[in-house]
């Protein structure tokens, strides 16, 4: 089977004989079974001859080793210590392709001439079966260098054999940049490196270490982690995606990895807090970990599919996390490799199956808990000072405004004694229609149809001029007429007419390309009920759904009707453009068609546009033109008409609207705050009063029943009598047990995995025969022991692996080393990683001054460019970053909605399953992203200005010091300050000096204001560099 | 291991230097955990030629070297689209026999209720030499059956949207597959190296769709992030994130790259570390993509007679006509796979005003660009499929017999249609019952439909795998899965 990862277990067994045989420590043919064997036949063999037996063939199992050496009348598949007489041996090589395994049909390639000679050399050495590594206990190895602390001693006992030793240890800042990142998700502050000694001793990094694993931020860092993994979001995902207030829970995991309470105590809570004795509102809320999956709340769903669906992810999910087994494999079937048979999978299923929940989604997914979080009141607080600043910052504005607003009076006083026409009769360039319908022009713009048979179709009025500066709205008014059915409306047969969809496309001439107005109001004087009762409301003919739209059927047919529709933003239209109105009569009436009826225009907006009432100017010129008196204009006015107007003029008053919707977003962000202070539903477990019968279900099909099963755990893992593990509880004690060979092993190969960016077990996600063997077992069992010893301490764990030499390695590597060792996987360096997105966007937090460091508390909204909820929901939800220092909270509080992941974090866990791999690639979109990211700009910006205050234009070396201090920890060397920063600065610095109005734009990001006209072409040459650096690969890489 | 072009004879650091562009050195998904089946040797054509993918060539010479993918999200109405059935007429608003029901499940939204037929609402009409029938609510498309095969066989077994879609799309109900757009990313890449191997255009719809286009549709699954679709957005950013901030021109930005790659490579100097190199390649090809992407968004060099071609809605960016433009703009650039999906499909009621509305959109594009591929003599190797989830149920919901009457989801039957690459035109695949519920000849699979359009780009779906947490993982499943010989060329 030519896959690849074969070959390159091939060619690294080639390599490690290779060292082997030079150091010659052992002997060169030594065959471990678990190691050299194991892969070879779980690969080629297990499909067919494993322990599945609803695919065995030829009644033979190769997975065990009586089988395999039984004999079968007169012959044996294996003969240990004879080769020859072997049949394996014999079927694998033969040339007859009848005989040969792994058969054709299998798709699996013969095996090539180094596994046969492992598999012979095997058989001659005996044919030594093992158990399969990871479910044999973890035992502590003898170290016996005592002077070494155990990790280095298993590295480098390994490292000798391929004649290495570990590196020499990285440089100081890089090592604090390291430390800081992967115990914090953070980079150290300048503060923090400038204090550290130079030549720092044992304890001087023993106690920076101690003040990273003792700030809160820890917490924060390892939460990421187990988010992952829980897959922890804030939507159920599906149809209607709705929004869940389980962050709560995320919150009390940050507590408890801060706290550093037991991690076996960690796991139960979260499998089974709700039914300890005497639980805690803490503890019922740990097991949302087994709610965080996706709900289905899709129409045509049966609830009690989304249900099981629910139950096998709680069991798949604790498979991969905790027990590092693909147990997902065996819904449908025993699994093909692993010693689970589908039986098993349900018993465990069955721990989960009575759950008092019905499948519902959304309002309806019980069981809740209703919590109050200790931490919501801060973001009340941060809101209520937010309302108070916008406020003010509208009331400074308003008062400006108010000074505006009399010039504009008078000059509307003079518009309207020259006469105020609220409305301009459109004059059509063109009239056409879709289908087939004639249009044409009566007196006083009146537009006509000719009645045809066609059931449907599109009126289209072309306009080329309009007569006004602008058009904010349209005015549409339906005639009744004597030759119309009875008088009304149409010539169909009932008169009426259902106005299904109006649109507005506007036409560059000589161009192929339009594009669409938004409308965003309708009113209209009245609205009917139609036969079929979705035509109805005036607004619905904004959706673009033919099945709903405007009626006036059962309201007076005598007169004419009217609708007003509001522009978005108003319309100038250019010299070369003119717009189509199109007025869609899609209904399912036939022939229910305007006869008669006019279009006008207006370029007054606000109240103007979305009421049918006397337009403010139109009051005002009904004023003027009673009063014969003239004088003070102002002081004709009323109070109320005074408020209208100002109101009028404050539409178009840009400065008031932004501090307006400021204002008005800082309230909105109070109210949702306010309501996180109350009590939040949190999905959690709990026991229904009469349990569920559990079954195994026929190719993993929810209501295919098959055997009635009971509770049982799964005994290839740690066998145990049902009736000691007969709850949920018990089974969450099972899983941290410490006889249990897996948990221990899995969690700290996940712990290893953050500060190494691969595991001592490369396939985090699947310990079984499948699955990679550890690098290094004894350094993996010793670490699991200890960990389990030291009290499941997970702050203990972390510091022995920050603590060894192992980990403090330069991660520079020779072209040799990289030829040997491309992986790392002899650990013979630092580990060279990309950090994780979240970590990337926070780290440009914290190295600007921007990062808002509080903890917990509901979620908030990082800036993500427009349109990205809209796009993929046709515009159901739309995403609104938040404002103030909300904008800057960790990565941890972003809200997740899960079928649209937050754009900033490129390869992220998906947060649909749990995902122990990490995602790391390198594309041309995380380029853009780090690149072009408001964030990343705003950042920049904030350096920039930092980087002004701290040093002037002809102090450019300590600007870039300090800048580079912020962003890599490190100065700058003269190479670089003098051959890539100065002449960087210049040429951007000379391009602003030339073009301030383009500096002014590229400053004016995110939150900030435009930087002042004296300085503008530097802070925005020095956000350039800032964005530069922002950029390195040093920046977002762990070294 | 017989693949002497394969893998076994790379050294070390080559197969690193592989792994290492597209994944990420020290990836979770690291060689360990990924395996592939190197294709055979007699691999024999050029379509590997310069082409990233992780397959040494394929199997045999591909009939296509793209796909369009017209994807209809909701469940278009086979009975109302496609499948004429005459008979109905005579059974309208009888309860449909059990014998044909047959145990089918049905939604929650019907489940229990009067199963009455309720007859195609649109008319049918034979088009060109082939006969075909086509309803007249798609006059573009009848127009060119002779150009197409419609599968009429189509039989998936989801019966609800989101697992339907996800099905037809990953090749299995549950979420975490890769899309069939990934796997061939992954496998064969693309000759273009100023544009993603797989991009997906949604269009932009006013109505807030009942049924979200979930962004797994195109996801890479288990397959690393880097063969995911990328979607080509309807906005000022085309792509997320590709427009430099306003006031950054692009001298400076040129500039501020420069800077960045010698830093750059001074810390590749000192650390040694490959993956340095590749970052300063996709920072490099994000500057191309900035150029690239706009060029191909910018519409203004097609003449008037493209949009002619492709109908008035090709004029609106963001339209299924105008991503319709921009599928062909795609081909002639080499992407290998590109995606439309076009949203509300899912017609549970006003069949007639909300159907009709749906086959306006899409039915003058979806027609111009079939010609269009084949006046520019790209439609010979570029294979068109359009089609969605599942089909829609013969009886009626609501009322049977008022226009206000819908259809349930559907599916055991439905109908696709494809051309081009490889794909014998002007036929007519396979036939359901008398009531369109059930298949009635020569039943495609969903599996099969993606068995036969892996063959026509020349891969054998039964080799091609990718290891995922100790399994081999193919498009197709574990389920034996059939090439539909019958409508190849």
């Amino acid at each position: 089977m030519a896959i690849l990862v074969m070959k390159f277990r091939c060619l690294l067994l080639l390599f490690l004989s290779f060292c082997v045989m030079t150091v010659s420590t052992m002997a060169a043919d030594e065959i471990d079974f678990n190691r050299d064997v194991r892969p070879i036949i779980s690969d080629n063999c297990f499909a067919c001859h494993g322990f599945d037996k609803g695919t065995r063939k030829g009644e033979l199992r190769l997975d065990q080793r009586e089988a395999a050496t039984e004999d079968r009348g007169g012959y044996a598949v294996i003969v240990p210590g004879k080769p020859e007489e072997s049949a394996l041996i014999e079927r694998v090589t033969s040339s007859d392709s009848d005989l040969l395994m792994p058969p054709a049909d299998s798709h699996k390639k013969p095996l090539d001439q180094k596994s046969v000679a492992v598999l012979k050399e095997w058989i001659r050495q005996g044919a030594p079966w093992g158990q399969h590594w990871a479910f044999a206990k973890p035992q502590r190895a003898e170290v016996s260098e005592k002077s070494e602390l155990p990790i280095d001693y298993f590295v480098r006992k390994r490292l000798a054999k391929a004649n290495l030793d570990i590196s020499r240890p990285a440089e100081t800042h890089t090592l604090i940049r390291r430390l800081s990142f992967d115990l914090t998700g953070l980079p150290p502050t300048p503060e923090v490196v400038a204090s550290f000694p130079e030549s720092p001793t044992a304890k001087d990094w023993d106690r920076l270490v101690n003040s990273l694993l003792a700030s809160p931020h820890f917490g924060e860092r390892m939460a990421m982690w187990w988010l992952d993994g829980a897959r922890y979001s804030d939507t159920d995902g599906f149809q209607s995606d709705a929004i869940r207030t389980n962050w709560p829970w995320r919150d009390w995991v940050v507590d408890w990895f801060n706290q550093n309470k037991a991690f076996d105590d960690f796991t139960v809570e979260q499998f089974a807090g709700d039914l300890l004795p005497n639980a805690t509102v803490e503890q019922k809320l740990a097991t949302c970990f087994h709610r965080n999956h996706m709900n289905n709340g899709e129409g045509g769903r049966d609830k009690e599919e989304s249900r099981v669906d629910y139950v096998l992810d709680r069991v798949n999910t604790t498979g991969t996390l905790f027990l590092g087994l693909t147990l997902g494999c065996t819904q449908c079937h025993d699994h093909k490799f692993d010693p689970i048979s589908q039986q098993d999978y349900y018993s465990l299923t069955a721990y989960f199956n009575s759950i008092d929940e019905t499948g519902a989604a959304g309002g309806a997914a019980k069981p809740f808990l209703k919590f109050k979080s200790p931490y919501a009141q801060r973001s009340v607080d941060e809101a209520s000072a937010l309302v108070k600043a916008t406020e003010s910052e509208l009331a400074k504005v308003q008062k400006q405004a108010e000074t505006e607003f009399l010039p504009w009076f008078i000059r509307q006083v003079e518009r309207v004694d020259q006469g105020f026409r609220p409305w301009t009769t459109v004059i059509p360039e063109r009239l056409s229609t879709t289908e087939g319908y004639g249009l044409s022009r009566d007196s006083d713009g009146i537009i006509v149809s000719s009645p045809t048979d066609l059931p449907q179709d599109d009126f289209v009025i072309t306009v080329a001029k309009t007569g006004l500066e602008r058009v904010s709205g349209m005015k549409l008014e339906v005639f009744p007429h004597s030759s119309h059915t009875e008088g009304k409306y149409s010539f169909s047969e009932t008169g009426e007419f259902i106005l299904t969809n109006v649109k507005l496309l506007v036409r560059k001439r000589g161009s192929s390309q339009i594009r669409e107005v938004g409308l965003t109001s309708a009113v209209a004087d009245v609205e009917g009920v139609g036969k079929d009762t979705s035509y109805k409301t005036v607004r619905d003919t904004l959706d673009d759904d033919p099945r709903k739209g405007w009626t006036t059927r059962t309201k007076p047919s005598d007169v004419p009707h009217v609708a007003v529709f509001a522009l978005a933003d108003p319309l100038v239209l250019a010299e070369d453009e003119e717009f189509d109105i199109v007025l869609m009569q899609r209904s399912l009436a036939p022939r229910e068609l305007m006869g008669r009826f006019r279009l006008s225009l207006t370029d007054q907006r606000g109240s103007a546009v979305r009421s049918l009432k006397p337009m403010p100017l139109e009051e005002l010129a009904e004023l003027r033109g009673k009063s014969s008196a003239a004088g003070s204009a102002e002081e004709l006015l009323g109070a109320a008409l005074r408020k209208r107007l100002f109101e009028q003029f404050l539409e178009d008053h840009a400065a008031w609207q932004a501090a307006k919707q400021r204002s008005d977003l800082a309230k909105g962000q109070l109210n949702a705050g306010k309501k996180s202070a109350g009590e939040q539903n949190v999905m959690v477990l709990s026991e229904r009063k009469e349990s569920r019968k559990t079954y195994v279900l026929e190719r993993g099909v929810w209501d295919k029943h098959g055997a009635l099963v009971d509770r049982a755990v799964l005994p290839a893992v740690l066998e145990r009598p049902n009736s000691d593990v007969a709850t949920r509880l018990e089974l969450g004690r099972w899983i941290v047990s410490k006889d249990n060979p897996l948990t221990a092993r899995v969690i700290t190969n996940q712990v290893w995995q953050l500060f190494f960016g691969a595991g001592l077990v490369r396939t985090p996600a699947d310990f079984g025969l499948q699955g990679e063997s550890p690098t290094h077992p004894e350094l993996l069992d010793w670490l699991a022991v200890e960990f389990m010893e030291s009290g499941w301490d997970l702050k203990h764990l972390v510091k022995t692996i920050v603590s060894s030499r192992t980990y403090r390695q330069d991660s520079s590597v020779s072209a040799e080393l990289l030829e040997l060792d491309p992986e790392n996987r002899l650990l013979d360096r630092g580990a060279r990683f990309r950090l994780p997105s979240w970590m990337i966007r926070d780290a440009a937090l914290q190295a600007s001054g921007l990062l808002n460091e509080s903890i917990g508390g509901p979620p908030v909204f990082p800036y993500q460019p427009p349109g990205v909820w809209q796009d993929q929901f046709m515009g159901r939800f739309v995403y609104q970053p938040s404002i103030g220092r909300a904008q800057y909270r960790r990565t941890l509080y972003s809200f997740w909605r899960r079928t649209s992941a937050p754009t900033f974090l490129f390869d992220s866990a998906m947060r649909r399953t749990c995902e122990v791999v990490p995602r790391r690639t390198n594309t041309p979109l995380h380029a853009l992203t780090l690149l072009n990211d408001t964030t990343s700009l705003e950042a920049a910006r904030t350096l920039s200005d930092a980087a002004l205050a701290v040093a002037s234009p002809n102090d450019l070396a300590k600007r870039f010091e300090f800048l580079m201090m912020r962003i890599l920890s490190r100065q700058p060397t003269k190479f670089e300050a003098d051959n890539v920063l100065l002449p960087q600065y210049r040429t951007a610095r000379a391009y602003y000096d030339r073009h301030p109005a383009e500096a002014a734009t590229l400053t004016t990001v995110g939150q900030l204001a435009v930087p002042e006209a004296s300085v503008v072409a530097d802070v925005a040459a020095t956000m350039l560099l800032a964005n530069l650096l922002l950029n390195l690969d040093e920046g977002i890489t762990h070294e | 291991m017989n693949n002497p072009q394969g893998a076994e004879h790379q050294s070390l650091s080559e197969l690193d230097e592989t792994r290492r562009y597209f994944l990420g050195r020290g990836a979770g998904v690291g060689l360990g955990a990924m395996a592939l089946n190197v294709l055979g040797s007699e691999s024999k054509n050029g379509q590997a030629e310069g082409a990233t993918g992780k397959l040494a060539g394929t199997d045999f010479a591909p009939k296509a070297k793209r796909i369009i993918f017209l994807t209809q999200s909701g469940g278009p109405s086979q009975i109302e689209l496609y499948d004429e059935k005459p008979g109905l007429l005579k059974m309208a608003g009888k309860e449909l026999p059990a014998s044909v029901r047959n145990g089918q499940r049905l939604t929650a939204m019907t489940a229990g209720k009067d199963q009455l037929v309720m007859p195609a609402h649109s008319k049918f009409r034979r088009h060109g030499e082939s006969g075909a029938t086509v309803s007249n609510w798609l006059p573009h498309i009848g127009a060119i059956a002779d150009e197409l095969c419609f599968v009429k066989s189509m039989t998936t077994d989801q019966i609800n949207h989101a697992p339907a879609m996800t099905r037809f799309l990953t090749g299995h109900h549950l979420i975490g597959r890769p899309s069939i757009g990934s796997w061939f990313s992954y496998g064969l890449g693309s000759s273009n190296r100023d544009l993603p191997d797989f991009l997906v255009l949604l269009s932009k719809m006013k109505r807030g769709s009942d049924q979200p286009l979930y962004d797994h549709y195109w996801g890479s699954g288990f397959l690393p992030s880097v063969y995911q679709g990328v979607k080509l957005r309807s906005a000022k950013d085309p792509v997320l994130y590709l427009r430099d901030p306003d006031g950054l021109p692009r001298h400076l930005r040129r500039n501020m790259l420069d800077g960045l790659g010698q830093m750059n490579q001074l810390r590749f100097e000192q650390t040694h570390d490959p993956e340095i190199e590749t970052r300063i390649q996709q920072y490099e090809m994000a500057y191309r993509m900035q150029a690239s992407v706009p060029e191909l968004t910018d519409v203004s060099d097609e003449t008037e007679s493209t949009f002619e071609l492709y109908g008035p809605d090709s004029r609106r960016p963001g339209s299924y006509a105008a991503n319709c433009v921009l599928a062909r703009r795609l081909a002639e650039r080499g992407v290998r796979f590109i995606q439309l999906f076009h949203p509300d499909w899912d017609h549970h009621s006003r069949l007639k005003s909300w159907c009709t509305a749906r086959c306006r959109d899409t039915d003058q594009a979806s027609a111009a660009l079939v010609r269009d591929l084949k006046q520019r003599g790209l439609l010979e190797d570029t294979l068109v499929i359009w089609g969605g989830e599942f089909g829609r149920g013969v009886a009626g919901q609501g009322k049977w017999d008022s226009p206000e009457g819908g259809r349930d989801h559907h599916p055991r039957c439905y109908t696709v249609w494809m051309a081009g690459g490889g794909i014998k035109s002007g036929t007519t695949y396979g036939a359901t019952d008398d009531f369109s519920y059930n298949v009635a000849e020569n039943p495609v699979h969903v599996r099969d439909l993606h068995a036969t359009v892996m063959h026509l780009m020349g891969i054998n779906h039964e080799q091609f795998s990718y290891r995922f947490q100790g399994l081999d993982f193919r498009l197709t499943g574990v389920e034996e899965a059939r090439i539909v010989r019958d409508i190849l060329a």
